[in-house]
């Protein structure tokens, strides 16, 4: 019981750990982007902000995963 | 390409693309067409170049005013992508840039040959390239065509100049071979396959105004020969010495077989005119540009395409406003604009 407490919990880790991962791959070059086109007019934050967040929405996927293995399965 | 070179590019292409949707539309040359030069100045005044109008106001006025204030905002844009790029594209960047050391060589020395003195050379010179603002003036101080190569020979151009004999055409022709071989080198240095078919493009769309240029003044094969550019995507060697051979119209219609021809074919029938022939090719040169940079967004290619349209629009805006001052036609001055 414990070793497979122990799984889930490696495997919250993992989903959450990866999509973090695969999010920073994401921003990185937007965020570059959006402080490129900032750098050259203001405007650009509102746009450059939301459009580097959206990535963000896979390390939240990651969270939701890690969270139904946690408490679906009440480690 | 890795990802550190897309994050690289991500950078300098959302800022060029934020650059150029500084630049100013291009419905608003006909426009200016119909103004007056104090109106244009003005309005130009109030746009990207104001910063280099107020700061070059005391100095100059009029159109002297107007075109050392482009000029400035020209050199300073380019100066700009050079330093704010990196790695690759900074290299590619600095490469093509050279274009403006040349281009200064060339005034100067022409310069020097008629006669001009220093504030007319100054006039038209871009320290856009490797040699700054301060060493041009230097250059431009300098009495002699002599002199001025004797001044270059610390510099990597002295090569194609060296050999000067009175003769101002051959050396600058060896510049512009220089250029384009050192460009060619720096796209296989790279690896950046896109820079070269870029380059390569121009490079076929200046021999090709290099010879119809050759072709009007009915020059012999051998001397067309010399002045073409080796290493075009579509004019290989073997073509161009074929259509070096050809007469005028055995010529026109022999470029029906390349790509190069939907620039011209609407004007087929009225190739009396080089202006004409050249705007087409420089049109063509600028669409292909955009057309490409939308086709490798994370490549160098935006950087390129912004580069020719910066430098079109203020090679428009001086047409417009030396077109007026010389009191040209507004059918003579719209013919010479790229738009």
């Amino acid at each position: 019981m414990v070793a497979d407490a122990g799984m889930i919990a490696i495997g919250a880790g993992i989903a959450v750990g990866l999509c973090g991962i695969g999010a920073a791959m994401g921003e990185q070059a937007i965020g570059a982007a959006a402080v490129g086109a900032m750098a050259e007019d203001e405007k650009f934050f509102g746009k450059g902000l939301l459009m580097t967040v959206i990535p963000e929405s896979i390390a939240i996927f990651g969270l939701v995963v890690a969270l139904i293995l946690l408490f679906v399965f009440n480690v | 390409m890795g990802t550190s070179n897309t994050v690289k590019y991500a950078y300098i292409v959302a800022r060029v693309r934020a650059m150029k949707g500084k630049l100013i539309p291009k419905d608003m040359f006909p426009k200016f067409i119909n103004m007056e030069i104090p109106e244009i100045t003005r309005f130009i005044g109030e746009s990207e170049y104001k910063k280099d109008v107020d700061e070059l106001g005391k100095k100059y006025k009029g159109t002297d005013l107007f075109e050392h204030a482009l000029n400035q905002n020209l050199a300073l844009t380019y100066r700009k992508l050079m330093e704010v790029s990196q790695d690759e594209a900074n290299y590619l960047i600095t490469e093509y840039l050279r274009y403006w050391d040349i281009w200064n060589i060339k005034t100067i020395l022409r310069g020097k040959f008629s006669g001009a003195n220093e504030e007319e050379i100054l006039e038209d010179v871009v320290s856009a390239g490797q040699l700054r603002y301060r060493d041009l003036t230097e250059f431009a101080r300098i009495q002699t065509v002599e002199g001025v190569i004797a001044a270059l020979s610390k510099t990597t151009y002295y090569p194609a100049i060296a050999g000067y004999k009175g003769v101002l055409a051959e050396i600058e022709n060896n510049l512009d071979k220089l250029y384009y071989t050192g460009l060619v080198a720096a796209g296989i240095n790279s690896k950046d396959k896109l820079f070269s078919k870029f380059l390569r493009t121009e490079i076929d769309l200046k021999n090709l105004k290099i010879l119809f240029r050759m072709k009007r003044a009915e020059m012999e094969r051998e001397e067309i020969l010399k002045l073409l550019i080796p290493g075009g995507i579509e004019l290989k060697e073997s073509d161009l010495t074929r259509l070096a051979s050809l007469a005028f119209p055995e010529f026109v219609r022999a470029l029906e077989e390349y790509s190069y021809w939907e620039a011209i074919r609407d004007i087929s029938n009225d190739l009396n005119s080089l202006t004409n022939i050249e705007t087409r090719l420089d049109k063509y040169g600028i669409l292909y540009a955009t057309r490409i940079s939308y086709y490798y967004p994370l490549s160098i290619l935006p950087v390129l395409d912004y580069i020719v349209s910066k430098k079109i629009e203020v090679d428009n805006l001086r047409m417009i406003v030396r077109g007026k001052e010389t009191k040209l036609s507004e059918d003579t001055i719209k013919a010479h604009l790229v738009m």
